[in-house]
């Protein structure tokens, strides 16, 4: 199998590895098929982090997010999404959308709440990442490529 | 040698540009009083007492050094305006009445917000002397601070719908403002329980009565003002169902929990009343309730309101406080 | 164009130029000499571009210590914090080094004052100059006081990124010692052994596609004086360049040189790694080693803490002084001082006694660093664009309003226009981690191709490394 390897000229290894980075990244994820539903989560945000922040739910789920400010003003975006709203302490804020995209999206806060604020982050997991995923295995393959050829 | 020169003047000019620029630009537009907002904690209002006179505009820039803040005058209709972080906001103020106007933040930015209050003393000639009415509580001579409880607890929420289906008249002494507001629901109730008109209603029947009493002292829309009232500034302490949960109770909870980097030293501060709670809130009266409000609480923390509010917005919050103990709604 | 022929590296510094052995002499093709191209080279020639634009920049550096010092607190809309953290050290990351080496090097402001005081002028060297001119002593020569001022840059960069007051004062102190350490000792001292940013810049300039070298050694052989020696602010011999590392691309040899026997060559990425030479001494050093897996460890934690959703970690990073932030320097030393150093020369040792391959440890270790080097440049690279990219349109609205004062003066002050790039952005991070692996398993394949023993097995616990490097780096940022 090795001496196989070692044997193919380039055009070859090349042609080999254009594939598998094909297969990697357009190869279905298998995701759990779970049935959409409503799932609400409450966040408290106070300087400078989410509690809870990271949320899991599934695609196509209707998400509700409660946020409720603990100690100034604060905000929520979330990126890829395009969904903000404001809470200030004591009026919770709700956020309601279909997390139709999946992946992994940063949300983020969005009134200036102290100096740490531009890393008031916190994570909305829709099924699966595939991009991590798909990263992983084209690291593999980065590998693969990077060292192929040399002699045994 | 020439080269050097300029070169060296290359530098200077540049250099001399680089801070020159910013101060003129900065003399150039210059106008008015620059106002810098920070958490109480940290210096709340720089600075805090402002003066002008009489139809002369003030005008403020008012920027923030840390969160989110926003400026509003005391008893007045001028809309607040936000104070933002980085950002400059002008607000041009013009006064017709001299006199000691009071101006705060009304965004909460910390647990002492509420201690984030200004002056701005208005000069001009002497306006004549108002005779300045004593709150209800002084002229009752209600002692607000002492205990307060009712003995006979409602089963159920009372509720006004129902009292309404009782199809029974209120007497209308007890239905009066002044009744309204110089008695707390238990008391009417005990009044009520001794009409012998009423003897063959329940006790619960009485409260929902005491529930219809109630709601006929304040409007749907008053209801509304109050309910905006509190969520802005009492649900942070008192929490957003009235529950005395909010997000700064457990830091006001000495000494059980809470740190107390937050509070001014020797202050003390003790959990948010309980607005759900019948037995105390069906004892207190709407006079000991704008009392509470107005002068705000000794050894409590409970802040001060008297400057801030207006009587009509007081009495509007208080009708909404109610609402955490009887259903003032037509509507189920 | 001229034929190249470099000279190999002495395991030591020359104390003085007659020092230098003359090695193997080598061709190498696939460069193209700046200096010889006719547009490019008056500029080269020149003082004046390189001092305008150095001006420029030391203008934009008091600048931006007055708004950091006078500015609004606020560090969204401080020209200090937007422009240092933000602006500059994008451009850093994503043009200055990988496109251009050190060429940061070249027009930074920290350095001027001192060099104005070493050589008695600004443009003009004069008789009458300031300063000892002592030696850099030789137990602190090397990167690693740079590697420990980017760990304590680590250990308060919670704090240092985001108060504009505390960034100014950085950026002074910087700009003093630098003055200092000129008025003391010789040449750019400052920039050479203390500058945490000149640190990674050398080490990532090995990979950069600029490199400056000199043409023709047996002119230089012939040349008795060796005025490019007297004239680099470096303390640097361009014959005796081996790598990119230590050059600051100032072209002070370019012009004295008599001769016009020195390049400044663009050249394929990567040349300086794994370099082609008969003789086996390459130039990698163990300090340089140890610098790039603290550039590894830092980027792994500045991940964590900066873009990470662990509010825990940040405010433990925030609250200096305190027992938490105790426990978070302990953690972030203990990444880098015992962690990835340990792990690493656990791989190099594995490689070895697996493969029989008979080198030095100490030689081996300073070798395989290199592979290192570009994992670590596109990690950092990647979490530049995790880090910056969603705070750009800071910069537009930072213009026009520098100081946080109100002002509008080129009417982008309200500029809340920024593309959302979160899409584009994760997958642009997964791409560059990508390239940067596949370039380290490339720099692998060369050194074990180099080695007297090309043994697979040598290279096959590194790579391990670098794989699970690229996999916590890709779980931190887009995970």
């Amino acid at each position: 199998m090795s001496d196989l390897l070692k044997s193919l000229s380039p055009v070859w290894r090349w042609g080999i590895l254009a594939l598998l980075t094909l297969l990697i990244l357009f190869l279905p994820i298998p995701g759990n098929a779970a049935e959409p539903a409503e799932k609400t989560f409450q966040i408290k945000a106070s300087q400078f982090a989410y509690s809870p922040a990271i949320l899991a739910v599934n695609p196509g789920d209707q998400v509700t997010i409660e946020l409720l400010a603990a100690d100034v003003v604060h905000g929520l975006s979330i990126d890829g999404y395009k969904l903000e709203t404001t809470s200030d302490p004591g009026q919770t804020a709700r956020l309601t959308f279909v997390a139709d995209q999946q992946g992994s999206f940063r949300f983020r806060c969005t009134v200036t709440c102290g100096n740490l604020h531009p890393f008031m982050i916190g994570k909305l997991q829709v099924g699966q990442n595939a991009l991590l995923w798909r990263g992983a295995l084209l690291a593999g393959l980065a590998l693969i490529a990077g060292i192929w050829g040399v002699r045994k | 040698m020439r080269k050097e020169w300029i070169a060296r003047s290359v530098i200077l000019v540049l250099v001399a540009a680089a801070i020159t620029i910013p101060v003129v630009v900065w003399q150039a537009r210059s106008r008015g009083i620059v106002i810098h907002a920070r958490m109480a904690e940290t210096g709340g209002w720089t600075p805090e007492n402002l003066t002008v006179e009489v139809g002369q505009p003030l005008r403020l820039h008012l920027t923030s050094d840390d969160v989110m803040h926003s400026f509003a005058i005391g008893q007045s209709d001028e809309p607040p305006v936000n104070v933002i972080p980085g950002e400059i906001t002008e607000v041009t103020l013009v006064f017709d009445e001299p006199g000691k106007y009071t101006f705060y933040c009304t965004r909460w930015c910390s647990v002492n917000h509420w201690r984030m209050r200004g002056t701005i003393e208005v000069t001009g000639p002497e306006a004549a002397a108002e005779a300045v009415e004593p709150p209800l509580y002084v002229t009752l001579g209600l002692d607000i601070d002492a205990e307060h409880h009712a003995e006979i607890l409602p089963e159920q929420i009372p509720s006004a719908r129902r009292g309404a289906q009782l199809g029974v008249e209120i007497p209308n002494k007890y239905i009066s403002q002044e009744f309204y507001r110089s008695h707390s629901p238990a008391d009417l109730w005990h009044a009520l329980r001794g009409e012998a008109r009423l003897s063959s209603l329940t006790n619960q029947d009485l409260w929902d009565l005491v529930a219809l009493a109630w709601q006929s002292n304040t409007t749907p829309q008053e209801l509304i003002v109050g309910k905006q009232l509190y969520a802005t500034n009492c649900a942070a302490c008192h929490g957003e169902s009235g529950g005395g949960d909010g997000v700064f109770a457990d830091g006001l909870d000495q000494p059980k929990t809470g740190e107390h980097t937050d509070m001014q030293a020797g202050e003390m501060t003790a959990r948010p009343s309980d607005f759900t709670d019948a037995e105390h809130m069906l004892a207190a009266s709407p006079a000991r309730l704008q009392g509470k409000v107005l002068r705000g609480g000794m050894g409590t923390g409970m802040p001060y309101w008297g400057p801030i509010f207006t009587e009509e917005q007081i009495w509007a919050l208080i009708a909404y406080l109610y609402n955490f103990q009887f259903e003032l709604e037509d509507q189920p | 164009m001229n034929k190249l022929q470099e000279i190999a590296w002495k395991e030591k510094f020359p104390q003085f130029a007659g020092e230098v052995e003359i090695h193997a002499r080598l061709e190498l093709p696939r460069r193209i000499d700046l200096h010889q191209i006719p547009w490019i080279r008056p500029l080269l020639q020149s003082r004046w571009p390189q001092f305008l634009i150095r001006s420029l920049t030391l203008a934009g550096f008091v600048f931006t210590i007055f708004a950091g010092l006078f500015g609004s607190r606020v560090g969204s809309h401080n020209f200090a914090i937007i422009f240092v953290w933000i602006a500059w050290w994008t451009a850093l990351k994503l043009a200055f080094i990988p496109l251009g080496g050190r060429s940061w090097c070249s027009v930074c402001p920290i350095p001027l004052p001192g060099e104005w005081l070493q050589q008695g002028g600004i443009l003009e060297k004069s008789r009458r100059r300031f300063g000892l001119n002592l030696r850099w002593p030789k137990r602190l020569r090397g990167s690693w006081l740079q590697s420990g001022g980017f760990l304590l840059i680590g250990l308060f960069s919670a704090v240092t990124l985001t108060d504009a007051r505390l960034t100014a004062w950085v950026l002074i102190g910087l700009f003093g010692l630098a003055v200092i350490l000129s008025l003391v000792f010789e040449r750019r001292a400052f920039c050479s052994y203390i500058c945490p940013i000149g640190g990674f810049t050398g080490i990532y300039a090995k990979t950069a596609p600029v490199e400056l070298r000199v043409i023709d050694t047996a002119i230089c052989a012939a040349h008795s004086e060796k005025t490019c020696y007297q004239s680099c602010p470096w303390g640097l011999y361009p014959v005796a360049l081996r790598d990119s590392a230590q050059c600051g691309l100032c072209m002070e040899c370019l012009r004295s040189c008599p001769s016009d026997n020195i390049a400044v060559n663009l050249r394929p990425f990567g040349t300086d790694l794994a370099a082609d030479i008969k003789s086996m001494r390459q130039s990698s050093r163990l300090d340089e080693a140890f610098l790039a897996l603290v550039m590894l460890g830092s980027a792994l934690a500045f991940a964590a803490v900066f873009t990470g959703p662990w509010g825990n970690l940040k405010s433990a990073a925030f609250a200096i002084g305190s027992p938490v932030w105790l426990l978070y320097g302990l953690g972030l030393l203990v990444l880098n001082l015992v962690i990835l150093p340990g792990a690493f020369v656990l791989t190099v040792w594995m490689g070895q006694r697996w493969s029989g391959v008979k080198v030095q440890l100490r030689r081996a270790i300073a070798d395989q660093a290199q592979v290192l080097l570009p994992q670590g440049l596109f990690a950092w690279i990647a979490f530049t664009v995790s880090f910056a990219f969603p705070k750009m349109n800071y910069v537009l609205s930072v213009i026009s309003d520098p100081l946080g004062w109100g002002w509008n003066l080129l009417g982008t002050a309200n500029s809340t226009w920024s593309p959302d790039v979160s899409a584009f952005s994760h997958a642009l991070q997964v791409a560059l981690l990508l390239v940067g692996l596949f370039w380290s398993a490339r720099v692998a394949q060369r050194l074990v191709r180099k080695s007297n023993q090309p043994v697979f097995r040598q290279a096959l616990p590194i790579l391990l490394f670098c794989l699970v490097f690229s996999l916590a780096m890709l779980w931190l940022l887009v995970g």
